[in-house]
């Protein structure tokens, strides 16, 4: 049995389903759309199990966005795989004179449901009291007062839940009463449209003659039968609404009021005074800065220690099993493929869970909405939302958190663009490949008496990856077309301590829905990589140990020098060293050579794979030690034209690529994840590395 | 002059032209008035299923940082409002 829960945005739906569901929450897909499918099952105690779906919060079965238009599409059409069997709906005691809209539009489908009043706890505290027999009986659905978040009256909800449960299997659920008349135009249209829609409610009939030509359940010829009774009756779309929602409210209205017992609705002075401050026009952004600072430091500094103790534990057990293993490839695909694949997807962990820890709960305190409110205009311009500029800045840390993030756009072109630009942002991963190759470009010199030209240029790379990012929005969003109108309209709910129990349960789902969907992906191409740097054919292989051998020989290397020189000649010959020469023409313009050919290939794993990859390539063991990497890179010169190879010009070119380029294969993982679609990443995979091949070649020639 | 589309009494449309009514944004931060009708049928819909309806009281309370929308209350209801959606807001 499906039990669907619904109410309108800020109506406290995800604690209650928390407190229902707790750990035993699963995460799907609606099909056809990217909205999450967030179900629970929960176990009565008649022994019968159900399954709670949380919907999307939604004011009315109007909708304008996509996750609204999800709630109207299953629940018009009974034939749909998520029509629920029985629906919970969550209001908001405190604010039940305007949350009583969407129940009554919900009523009028004729599933037996359950009006369930949260927020018991401030509407003690605030005074506000109903008759609930009375609003049960004038409502016609059996009416609760429960808290999510201290978990007063959730027994009586599953009690409510089992009997309703028990009722609708039986078929004795009362589903009768409904609220609303509907106008002449409606009746005529319903009467006419029904033979072909035999199973659906008068009100499921208004609902089909107002969305049909976006509902994807019908087919092209029931569309046109609706648009042809549409014309034809004199159903007016807007106009009905109108005067639907008036006489809705026109009727639930009184009987609030009627068993309200006491209390007056009054918003919360802390909230006023707080906002007084938080959405000051002038200190409102200072401090949403010092808090997103904040935010970054701590994914930067509290993320290192464990990211860090991953590496070590993974590299350590890598070292111990190649050196207690036989030289084999199996032990290869154990050390190098799998053990690294799964460290590259654990590492990220850390980032992940801190960022997700810190969002949801300024997410559960309601600091979220005033951000939103703030950057919406800036954001606007840009064809992004309010909400962006969470993203975009979490992206300095991390894009994988940060696209992970944008879930909570609604608007899905400005989430799209979103989670497109984000990754141009530098992140962590990209400093290191910036502090190797810097030192190449930019001389230390000091400038105008204090500024260390180095670090004007690090800056100058974030400036530039910021920049590539709102640019590239600008163009999205005059490219990307939409039919979904773009609000604000934002609902700023009441100041709240967070509720830690939802705080925990984000970030547990976060991390799992990571390791387990994008982590899958991350593997595969984890596994690619080790193939592509570990073979490339026996013949080409042996030559290569042969070669390495000989040259130890000569110079009597001893054997660590030799282990080096060894996988240096063996990437060499791979098939990553291969294909580095097969691009070599490709990336010629652009000033680099086949062994940044390698380094770009493997990159691909995670960009500070460079610095290792140099280091192999260069025969240098400890793959730490950028300083040595660095010298060994300098002496490095091409053998036709005598040249040095890391001259300013190859360095700046290719520091141009590591800012835009798209070389991240578990960001794209993420993107395809909350795209659910491959032709997301790899649209972006194509602009973001175009304009990079762009700019270096541009810059390489400049220069040279 | 502006075009506008309203409820008569009898929950009928009517055009109506007026340059004289007092759209919401247009208010002083602080300054309040009840909602006589709106400017724009798709922002009205939405305005109406958050409970803004005709008859309504609200209150700007303040606008956004960098030229954008403004920050309104109405009854115990927060809401943030585009400029363009608080200017489909006309006062009586």
């Amino acid at each position: 049995m499906k039990v669907a829960l619904i109410g309108n945005p800020n109506a406290g739906k995800t604690s209650i389903f928390n407190q229902l569901t707790g750990l035993q929450q699963k995460v799907g897909n609606f099909p056809g759309v990217t909205v999450d499918r967030k179900s629970g099952l929960v176990e009565l105690s008649n022994g019968q199990t159900v399954e709670i779906i949380d919907f999307p919060g939604t004011y009315s079965l109007y909708p304008t966005s996509k996750d609204e238009r999800l709630v109207v599409q299953t629940f018009i059409n009974p034939a749909d795989n998520n029509y629920p069997d029985a629906i919970v709906y969550i209001a908001d005691v405190t604010k039940l004179e305007k949350h009583l809209l969407l129940f009554s539009q919900v009523k009028d489908l004729s599933i037996p449901i359950l009006l369930v009043l949260n927020m018991a706890d401030l509407a003690e505290q605030e005074g506000i009291q109903y008759d609930l027999t009375k609003l049960s009986r004038k409502l016609g659905a059996k009416t609760l007062l429960v808290s999510g978040r201290s978990g007063h009256g959730m027994d009586d909800l599953r009690i409510a839940l089992e009997d309703l449960s028990r009722a609708t299997l039986e078929g004795t659920a009362k589903t009768d009463s409904t609220f609303y008349r509907l106008s002449q135009e409606e009746t005529r249209f319903a009467t006419q449209i029904q033979e072909h829609f035999p199973n659906y409610t008068p009100y499921q009939l208004v609902l089909l003659g107002h969305h049909a030509q976006w509902l994807p359940f019908l087919t092209s010829a029931q569309k046109d039968l609706i648009a042809k009774l549409v014309t034809d009756t004199d159903f007016k779309d807007f106009p009905l609404q109108v005067r639907e929602t008036m006489q809705r409210y026109d009727f639930f209205t009184p009987l609030v009021y009627q068993a309200k017992i006491k209390g007056q609705s009054t918003a919360s002075s802390f909230t006023d005074r707080l906002d007084n401050l938080l959405t000051n026009r002038f200190a409102g952004p200072f401090i949403f800065f010092g808090l997103m600072m904040l935010i970054f430091q701590a994914i930067f500094a509290w993320a290192k220690f464990p990211m860090d103790l991953i590496e070590v534990i993974f590299g350590d057990t890598g070292d111990w099993l190649k050196s207690h293993l036989p030289h084999h490839w199996i032990t290869s695909l154990l050390t190098d493929g799998i053990l690294a694949g799964l460290g590259g997807i654990l590492v990220f962990i850390p980032q992940i869970a801190i960022l997700f820890f810190l969002i949801s709960i300024l997410e559960e305190i309601g600091y979220m909405a005033r951000a939103a409110f703030m950057f919406d205009r800036i954001m606007q311009f840009f064809g992004l939302n309010g909400r962006s500029i969470v993203a975009l800045i979490a992206g300095g840390a991390c894009a994988i958190p940060a696209i992970m993030s944008t879930r909570t756009i609604s608007n899905w072109k400005e989430r799209l663009i979103t989670i497109m630009v984000t990754p141009f942002i530098s992140c962590s991963a990209r400093i290191p490949v910036y502090t190797v190759l810097i030192g190449f470009a930019i001389p230390p010199t000091t400038i105008w008496g204090i500024f260390n030209l180095q670090a004007l240029a690090f800056m100058g790379l974030y400036v530039l990856g910021i920049t590539a990012a709102l640019l590239a929005a600008l163009v999205f969003r005059l490219i990307l077309k939409t039919n979904e109108s773009s609000f604000l309209m934002l609902e700023l709910p009441e100041y709240r301590t967070p509720v830690m129990r939802n705080v925990w349960l984000t970030v547990w789902e976060k991390v799992k829905t990571f390791t387990v969907e994008a982590g899958k992906t991350i593997m595969i191409i984890s596994m690619v990589l080790w193939v592509l740097s570990s073979f490339g054919g026996t013949k080409n292989m042996q030559k290569a140990e042969a070669e390495a051998t000989r040259i130890a020989q000569e110079q009597h290397l001893d054997i660590k020098a030799y282990e080096n020189l060894r996988s240096s000649k063996r990437l060499a010959a791979s098939y990553a060293g291969q294909l580095g020469q097969i691009i070599e023409p490709v990336i010629k313009p652009l000033g680099f050579d086949w062994k940044i050919g390698i380094a770009l290939i493997t990159s691909f794993a995670a960009r500070e794979v460079f610095v290792g990859t140099m280091a192999t390539i260069y025969s240098i063991g400890n793959q730490e030690d950028e300083f040595s990497i660095s010298k060994q890179m300098a002496k490095e010169v091409d053998p036709e034209t005598g040249k040095k190879i890391y001259s300013v010009a190859t360095s700046v070119s290719l520091l141009l690529f590591y800012v835009f380029a798209m070389q991240c294969m578990s960001t794209m993982a993420v993107v395809a994840r909350e795209t659910k679609s491959w032709k997301w990443p790899l649209i972006q995979f194509i602009f973001m590395t175009g304009l990079a091949y762009l700019a270096s070649y541009l810059a390489y020639h400049w220069l040279a | 002059m502006v075009l506008l589309i309203r409820l008569n009494q009898n929950n009928e449309f009517v055009v109506a032209t007026s340059n004289t009514a007092k759209q919401l944004v247009h208010l002083n931060a602080g300054k309040g008035g009840f909602v006589s009708h709106f400017t724009n049928t798709q922002m009205a819909c939405k305005l109406m299923s958050m409970g803004i309806l005709p008859g309504s009281r609200v209150e700007v309370i303040r606008f956004a940082p960098f030229g954008g929308g403004c920050y309104v209350k109405a009854d115990n209801l927060l809401i943030a409002l585009r400029k363009e959606e608080a200017t489909s807001i006309v006062l009586r």
